[in-house]
């Protein structure tokens, strides 16, 4: 997955929770660089008033070298570049939240950093995940499972008859 | 490491920075003529000079020395341009000195070879005010005849050894002189002495 490593790199960079606070935070953070624009902005209005949203990093796009692995060796190789955006914003004084997804969708990108920050307010957490990560996460895991399905079912498996003299 | 002191950074990141970097080559073209650069950020306690100068000049090939970071700036010009950090004045590609009489002699700094003059460290000096100080008397490139300034805060072995780094030249340590949202250039190729009294 081409997007966990700038995701990870900002955490790093970024954050100062202790380790068994922020264990869910690569998960949601996975959620929501999947998630659609309209799923998060559905999510908005429900938060109520909110604190003063500071960009630290406007959204930018990039690019980024994807990797792959090929072989029963498992060796990398450069798959291509693919166009991801980035940004990070703080709601008010609180902690900085931080997003990093495929494409090139800047407003879909400062939502998700939005709701970064906020899930890991601890007031707005446990709303934020049973309402808006949660389902997503559902969605999303659905969504995968039945694209895995159609290319099973079109699976081919293919046998070798042992030849010559046994 | 503070995330919470992390300040936003340029504006509008590609306009702000190529009028940054316009008026850097404008002020060490004209050594001794002040440029504005443009007003402080947000939250960052640096002079707007000094902010806008590491946002646009520094990226994540140039190692930077901070020569005092009691307000944890360093992470932040890590955030926004990746810019490692230097723990060594000789590592330095730019370093920050904000408390000149502490500061280090300029020789300490990288000072290139003669086949990669450029490799030498830029130093970025903070000064109280460009006025007020010794007068000095600019001679060289970019100046005609000669241009006297009066920078305050910087002690005369400080010029004694800017002499010696003109006299390095094509080495040596280039310098930009920042006072609140003003800079001044003072590259390796001019020549300083003190003024006459007259």
């Amino acid at each position: 997955m081409p997007s966990n490593l700038p995701i990870d790199l900002d955490i790093c960079m970024t954050t100062e929770l202790p380790v068994q606070k922020q264990a869910s935070r690569p998960a949601w953070l996975a959620v929501l660089a999947r998630a659609s624009q309209e799923d998060l902005a559905a999510c908005l209005p429900t938060l109520g008033p909110l604190p003063e949203v500071h960009t630290i990093r406007p959204p930018e796009v990039g690019m980024m070298m994807v990797r792959g692995r090929i072989g029963g060796t498992g060796n990398p190789f450069n798959l291509g570049e693919a166009s991801v955006v980035r940004c990070a914003v703080r709601v008010g004084e609180g902690p900085l939240g931080v997003s990093c997804a495929l494409g090139r969708d800047k407003p879909r990108a400062k939502l998700a950093a939005l709701f970064d920050a906020l899930l890991q307010d601890p007031q707005q957490h446990d709303h934020l995940q049973q309402t808006l990560i949660e389902p997503l996460a559902q969605a999303q895991r659905q969504q995968r499972h039945s694209r895995q399905q159609q290319a099973a079912d079109s699976r081919v498996e293919f046998f070798t008859l042992v030849r010559g003299e046994s | 490491m503070n995330q919470r002191h992390l300040a936003g950074g340029l504006a509008d990141g590609v306009h702000d920075s190529q009028n940054t970097f316009r008026a850097l080559l404008d002020a060490m073209a004209r050594p001794g003529q002040a440029r504005r650069l443009g007003p402080a950020l947000p939250g960052v306690a640096l002079g707007g000079a000094m902010a806008r100068l590491l946002l646009s000049l520094a990226d994540d090939e140039t190692a930077v020395w901070w020569q005092h970071d009691g307000a944890g700036l360093a992470p932040w010009l890590r955030f926004h341009t990746g810019a490692p950090l230097a723990d060594q004045p000789q590592a330095a590609a730019f370093a920050v000195v904000t408390d000149l009489s502490q500061m280090p002699c300029l020789a300490d700094f990288a000072q290139g070879s003669p086949a990669s003059p450029e490799q030498s460290t830029t130093l970025m000096l903070e000064l109280p005010a460009f006025e007020g100080g010794v007068p000095q008397a600019w001679r060289g490139p970019g100046i005609e005849n000669v241009t006297v300034v009066n920078l305050a805060g910087l002690s005369d072995e400080f010029w004694r050894q800017c002499q010696v780094n003109q006299v390095g030249f094509p080495q040596g340590v280039d310098m930009v002189l920042t006072c609140g949202e003003w800079a001044i250039g003072l590259p390796r190729s001019t020549q300083v002495q003190p003024a006459l009294e007259r």
